[in-house]
Order: C-alpha cells, then sequence, then structure tokens
C-alpha cells in the first residue's frame, strides 16, 4: 500500500510540475496582454516534435511555420514602407537575418549531432518566437478587444496550430530520448531521471522569471503593463513589444514544458491541449493572476488527477475538471470579500 | 472541316469497336468509396492502392467471362459524403457491387442507402456493427477480422497457460468501448474472470494509476485493447510498478510504432494479429502463406514500401470475393444488364462463397455469417528482438 502511495505522489508531482510550467505561461500572458490563451497547450506539441525531428537527424517542419509566419509578418507590414522605407527595409532585413539564423543554426545542430540538452535549447530558438509571431497575427491589430474574443481567437488559433501539426507531422507518435536513460529505486518506488530533470528544469524557470521581472529593465516593463497597460504606455513604455514579449516567454516555458514530457509520453499532435487545459485549471486558483496560488493549483490538479486515475481511472478527467467549480466559488467569495 | 469529320469518323468507330467489345464479353461494375483524405486516410489510402494494383492487372486479363470497371470516390472520412458518393454509385454509375467503407462510421451511415437500394455492400471497417445481426444486415458483408474474433483467439491462449483472472485496460473512445464489449462476452464464454477494467486516453501523461490498479487486482494475465502510443505507454508503466506476468494486447498494437515507442520493455507481448503480419513465419502448409506472398511482393514492388500492412488486404480480398461471386453468377446465368437482377444474384452469391483463401484469412459467408472468418485467421505475434514473429500457442 505504501509503495502505491508513493508512486502516485511522484508522478502526481512530476506531471504537477508539467502542468506548473503552463500554469507560469497563462498567468504571464494573461496579465501583460489579458489574453486567456487556450492554445498554450500547443507550444508544448510544438516543442515536444521540434526535439523529436532534431534528435532522429531530421529538418524540424517547426521551420516551415516560422518561415512562414515571418514572411507573413513582412507582407504585414508592407504598408510602412511608403511612409517610412528606411525603418521598413531595415525591420524586413531583420526578419529575413531571423529566417537565415534559424535554418543555419538548426542545420549546424543536424550536423554537430548535440546531445539532448543542446537540441533542447535549438527547439527552443524555433517555437518561441512563434509565440511572438502569433501574437503579432491576433493580438496586436486588435489591441482593445474585450477579453471574450481574445478567448476566442486563441481556441482558433489552438484549432489551427493542432491542424498544421497534424498537416506536417502526421497522426504517428515519435519517441523522443530523454536527457538522461535510466532512473533510480527510492524504496519501492522506481523514478526515471526525467522526472528530476523536470523538477529542476521547473525550479529553474520559475526562479529565471522571478529574477528577471524582478531585477532587469525589461522585466520591470512587463510587471508595469501587466500592473496598469495604459499607465505604462504613458511611463513611455511599448506595451506591444512587451505583449510580444510575453507570448515569446510563454511559448518558451510551454515548449520547455513538451520537451520534458515527451519522453515519458512521445510526441505526437494532440498532445498539448489537454495538458494546456490542465494548466488552465490549476491557473484558475490564482486567478490567472497569481503565481504561488496557481503553483498550488497545478500541484493539487497533479494529485488528484493521480488519485482519480487510480481510484476511478474512467471518471479521472471528469474529476480533474470539475475540480474548476469549487475553485471559482471559492474565488468569488474571496472577491466579494475583498470588495467589502 | 476535314479534321472534325475525321475526328468524328474515329470516335464512331471507337464505339463501335467497344460496342462490339462489351457485346463479347459483359462489363461487371465494382464501385467503392474510400477514405483517402481525412483522418482515416492511412488506412483508406492503402485500400485504394490494393484495388487500382486489381484494377491494371484486370485491364489485360481476358480469362474472366466479364470485363471489370472500376469506379472509386473519396468519402473524406465523412459519413455524409460517404452516402452521397454511394448513392451516385447506385444511381449515376450503377454498380453491381458497392466496396465501402473504410471506418466503422461511414460504414454504419450507408447502411440505409444499400439495403433500400438492394446492392450488396463489402465493408472494409473493424466494427461488428456492421453486418449484424446479419438478418437485418442483409446486403452488408465485410472483410476486416473483428474484435470478437482477435479476443476470442487471445483468451483462448490465456485458458490453455490457465489464466483464471484477467485484468482489462483499455481506451475510453469507441475502439476501446469495443474492445471491452468483446472481452465481457468471451471471457464469460470461456470461464475467465475480469478482475479489473481500467480507462486510460490518448491525450493522457500518465499511466501508473492504472497500472497499480491492475497490479493490485493480482491477474494471472492483462489485456491491453488501445493503439501505440497508449498501448506501449500502458504496457511500460505495468513493467514499472513490478507487473510480470503475461501482457496481450489487441491488433491495434500490430504495427511498428508500438515496438518503436515500447522498445525493450514490450519484448514477450502477445499482440493478436491478422495473417498479413506473420505470414512469413508460417509453415509451407498453411493454404494461406502463398496467397498472402503473392500480394504481398506484387504490392510492395508496385508501391515501393518496405512490407506491406493489414489494410490494402481487407480492399483486395473485397474485390476478389465480388469477382469470385460474380464468376459463380455468370455460371448460373446472370445477365450483368439487368441491374437490379444481377445484383441480387450477386448478393447471394456472395453469401455462397465458401473457402476463399484471401490475405485477411480464409472466407466462408453464410446467411447467419457476413464476416465468413474464423480461428483460422486470427493469430498471435510475440515480440522478440523488436520484431513480430508468429507465436505458437501452446
Amino acid at each position: 500500500m505504501t509503495d502505491t502511495v508513493l508512486f502516485l505522489l511522484v508522478d502526481g508531482l512530476t506531471n504537477g510540475l508539467v502542468y506548473a510550467l503552463l500554469a507560469l505561461s497563462l498567468v504571464l500572458v494573461f496579465t501583460v496582454t489579458r489574453v486567456v490563451n487556450i492554445a498554450q497547450g500547443e507550444y508544448v506539441m510544438l516543442g515536444a516534435l521540434t526535439l523529436a525531428d532534431l534528435l532522429q537527424g531530421r529538418m524540424p517542419g517547426t521551420l516551415y511555420l516560422l518561415i512562414g509566419g515571418l514572411v507573413l509578418c513582412a507582407v504585414l507590414d508592407a504598408g510602412r514602407w511608403r511612409r517610412d522605407w528606411r525603418r521598413a527595409s531595415l525591420y524586413t532585413g531583420g526578419l529575413i537575418v531571423a529566417g537565415v539564423a534559424a535554418l543555419a543554426v538548426t542545420r549546424g545542430a543536424l550536423a554537430l549531432q548535440l546531445p539532448v540538452i543542446g537540441m533542447m535549447a535549438v527547439a527552443l530558438l524555433l517555437v518561441a518566437p512563434l509565440g511572438a509571431l502569433i501574437y503579432r497575427f491576433t493580438v496586436h491589430p486588435i489591441p482593445n478587444a474585450s477579453t471574450i474574443v481574445f478567448v476566442i481567437i486563441s481556441v482558433g488559433v489552438s484549432m489551427s496550430v493542432q491542424g498544421l501539426g497534424l498537416l506536417i507531422w502526421g497522426a504517428n507518435p515519435y519517441p523522443v530520448d530523454p536527457i538522461a536513460a535510466g532512473g533510480v529505486m527510492m524504496g519501492p518506488v522506481f523514478i526515471p531521471y526525467q522526472s528530476f530533470a523536470i523538477l529542476i528544469t521547473a525550479l529553474l524557470a520559475m526562479g529565471g522569471l522571478y529574477l528577471f521581472s524582478e531585477f532587469t529593465l525589461i522585466g520591470k516593463a512587463l510587471q508595469a503593463s501587466a500592473m496598469n497597460r495604459l499607465g505604462a504606455q504613458f511611463c513611455g513604455i511599448p506595451v506591444n513589444l512587451t505583449g510580444a514579449l510575453a507570448f515569446l516567454l510563454a511559448a518558451a516555458f510551454s515548449a520547455v514544458s513538451g520537451m520534458l514530457l515527451a519522453p515519458l509520453i512521445t510526441a505526437n499532435y494532440e498532445m498539448g491541449f489537454m495538458v494546456g487545459l490542465k494548466g488552465f485549471v490549476g491557473g484558475a486558483m490564482g486567478g490567472l493572476i497569481d503565481y504561488p496560488l496557481s503553483l498550488l493549483g497545478v500541484m493539487i490538479v497533479g494529485g488528484l488527477e493521480s488519485t482519480s486515475a487510480y481510484v476511478a481511472s474512467a471518471y479521472r478527467d471528469v474529476l480533474v475538471f470539475s475540480l474548476l467549480i469549487p475553485i471559482l466559488l471559492w474565488r468569488n467569495t474571496r472577491a466579494r470579500a475583498e470588495a467589502r | 472541316m476535314r479534321m472534325l469529320s475525321a475526328i468524328s469518323a474515329l470516335a464512331a468507330l471507337a464505339m463501335s469497336a467497344t460496342a462490339t467489345f462489351a457485346a463479347d464479353r459483359p462489363e461487371l461494375r465494382i464501385g467503392s468509396v474510400v477514405a483517402m483524405t481525412g483522418p482515416a486516410s492511412a488506412l483508406g489510402l492503402p485500400e485504394k492502392n490494393a484495388i487500382e494494383l486489381l484494377q491494371e492487372r484486370l485491364a489485360n486479363d481476358t480469362s474472366l467471362p466479364f470485363t471489370v470497371k472500376f469506379i472509386t470516390y473519396d468519402d473524406g472520412s465523412d459519413p455524409t459524403k460517404a452516402v452521397n458518393n454511394v448513392r451516385k454509385l447506385i444511381t449515376e454509375d450503377q454498380v453491381h457491387v458497392v466496396i465501402c467503407c473504410t471506418t466503422t462510421p461511414t460504414s454504419m451511415a450507408i447502411l440505409e442507402t444499400v439495403t433500400q437500394a438492394k446492392v450488396p455492400n463489402i465493408s472494409l471497417a473493424l466494427g461488428q456493427s456492421v453486418i449484424e445481426p446479419a438478418a437485418e444486415r442483409r446486403w452488408i458483408f465485410k472483410t476486416p477480422s473483428t474484435d470478437q474474433l482477435q479476443v476470442t483467439g487471445l483468451v483462448d491462449d490465456m485458458v490453455k497457460r490457465g489464466v483464471k483472472k484477467v485484468a482489462f485496460l483499455g481506451l475510453e473512445d469507441s475502439f476501446g468501448e469495443g474492445g471491452w464489449i468483446a472481452m465481457q462476452s468471451v471471457a464469460k464464454a470461456k470461464g475467465v474472470e475480469i478482475v479489473a477494467s481500467e480507462r486510460f486516453s490518448r491525450t493522457d501523461t500518465n499511466f501508473t494509476p492504472q497500472a497499480l490498479k491492475v497490479r493490485q487486482s493480482n491477474p494471472d494475465a492483462v489485456y491491453i485493447h488501445a493503439i501505440p502510443p497508449s498501448s506501449a505507454l500502458v504496457h511500460q508503466a505495468l513493467k514499472r510498478v513490478g507487473y510480470t506476468g503475461p501482457i496481450y494486447h489487441s491488433g491495434g498494437s500490430a504495427n511498428n510504432a508500438f515496438i518503436s515507442i515500447g522498445k525493450k520493455d514490450v519484448e514477450g507481448a502477445l499482440v493478436g494479429t491478422t495473417p498479413v503480419l506473420v505470414y512469413t513465419d508460417m509453415p509451407d502448409s498453411n493454404p494461406l502463406k502463398p496467397v498472402i506472398a503473392k500480394f504481398a511482393a506484387l504490392y510492395e514492388k508496385r508501391f515501393n514500401v518496405p512490407k506491406v500492412d493489414i489494410f490494402p488486404g481487407q480492399s483486395w480480398d473485397a474485390v476478389n470475393i465480388t469477382l469470385r461471386a460474380a464468376e459463380d453468377a455468370m455460371k448460373a446465368g446472370v445477365n450483368l444488364a439487368d441491374v437490379p437482377a444481377a445484383r441480387a444474384m450477386l448478393r447471394d452469391k456472395i453469401e455462397g462463397v465458401k473457402e476463399f483463401v484471401g490475405v485477411g484469412g480464409i472466407f466462408n459467408y453464410s446467411p447467419t455469417d457476413h464476416l465468413g472468418l474464423d480461428k483460422r485467421s486470427t493469430f498471435i505475434s510475440v515480440v522478440k528482438n523488436g520484431e513480430f514473429r508468429l507465436y505458437e500457442s501452446k
């Protein structure tokens, strides 16, 4: 019996940490741009599949998305040429350089056959900018739209990206190598090294984000836009850039969680959405604005998922998503108490 | 002007030529609707390929007492499109036999259409509900094996090993549900007790809790009804929690993805399969072996694939069964020009097909059995050194 409890605890914690990176992304995006990003889970999929391609020595299909996105970006900005050709050519030049650099880095990495960690870094380089590109295409043109419009747009983005994933990679699952193969017996429980990798990376990511937003100017700009968008704008903070940055960082966190998760469950085109939703349930605990409470939320989600899969496997998702109801009730009473 | 008259003269000549040709041998029209696009295209495309291959081979074949015209449409894995295309085949193209469809939902959708039009249909879907009850599904036959048949083969092997208690692990979708229904009835019939039934989905991130539950129910054997990656991941989870008994898998795991994901952990897994996957290991005395070997060689050469999988054989068999039935009907004096009468006669002749050795097994259709397969067509493979090998039941 004790080993069962230990197994459930370890797996619940591991999954909780994966969801934690998602919740982190969701909170970051929501606070800075007011977008409830349903599509956040798709970066998990993109990260995992990009890593799978790189590890198997293929040019990752993500390059199509990235270069296609950069081209679209240039086309959308074509109107600028007439107004200010000097800056416009600089901008377009930058896009071209970015595309070429992405290609070169990928080729180099494939030629060098980097170890898993190196390939993860390259995959991150390819996936994270997609976040900024999607911000440019969906949020940037309508900065003052209501939250509900953004939710619907993000559902659309989620479906499109998943469709593109199916188109590029097909429905087959890809096995992905872990950072370190094998594992260790702790008492009766076998823990794969990958679980430790997830723990360490999640802690590093959270710590990194904290340090970044407390001690750097750009981080403070992010915080300022999160607290008061209009105020930040008045202080000269380019809120469109901070929005794009939030999307980029969030994409990076989610992609990392996908790359960490993939060795445990393989990479496939539909893996992201569910993970994203579970991160969302956890994030709801903190109202999508409170980092520590969101972390607590995802740990509860991970634990509940693990135990409910054990107790009544047919209802495990029902139980996890039902958690939203008490969370929302609790948040509601809290909000009312604060208002009073 | 001269040009035009020359062309029309040529056209007239060509038409009269086909007319005399057609008078020599009547035309049998086989219409098929498969999922060339959409989610089921991984199954539908190989099915289309096999029909194409047969069409090419029949083009210059004069040994048959009729010529064969193939009309093939795509349903995009969509039931509505399937129904429309089947209607088109029946009313516009005046086909004698319909081969449709790739998936169970599409095959279910066209039941009404073919039954009302009184056209024989051979389905390529897995689901048993497509052909049962046979009395109501008078016009429907199918070639792929069913869950029921495969599970029976596996449970028979469990019984031989002395298994009394089995645990079930399945996907929580229509595929897993089909396995669960089959398992319940087979286990009951064979006197095996089901001690656990656990569910998971393809997008789950953790399978250990279900594996723990299964281990605690202390089964003599475990049956997993899922497709990779989940089937391989559940297998790994069972090993991780220390389960050491035999693990059986449905035909959904009989593919390379299962081994490439499960790696060393799935060594020794027992996977139910159709004959195509393991024919090279069969003894030469098995009548299936030469038939499959010939088909595999043709298909692999024509489409340049390293190893044929189970799907093209299903449509290959469907067309060949139709041809066999048509030959029988010709002997009985059918007039293919009288389409409704020919359709009815062909239906009776398909139902009368006996001991037909196909790629998917040996078919014996009857008024009560529109699947036509039995134990001789189900095999168990075992994963050995990263390959599926034929497993000899003890």
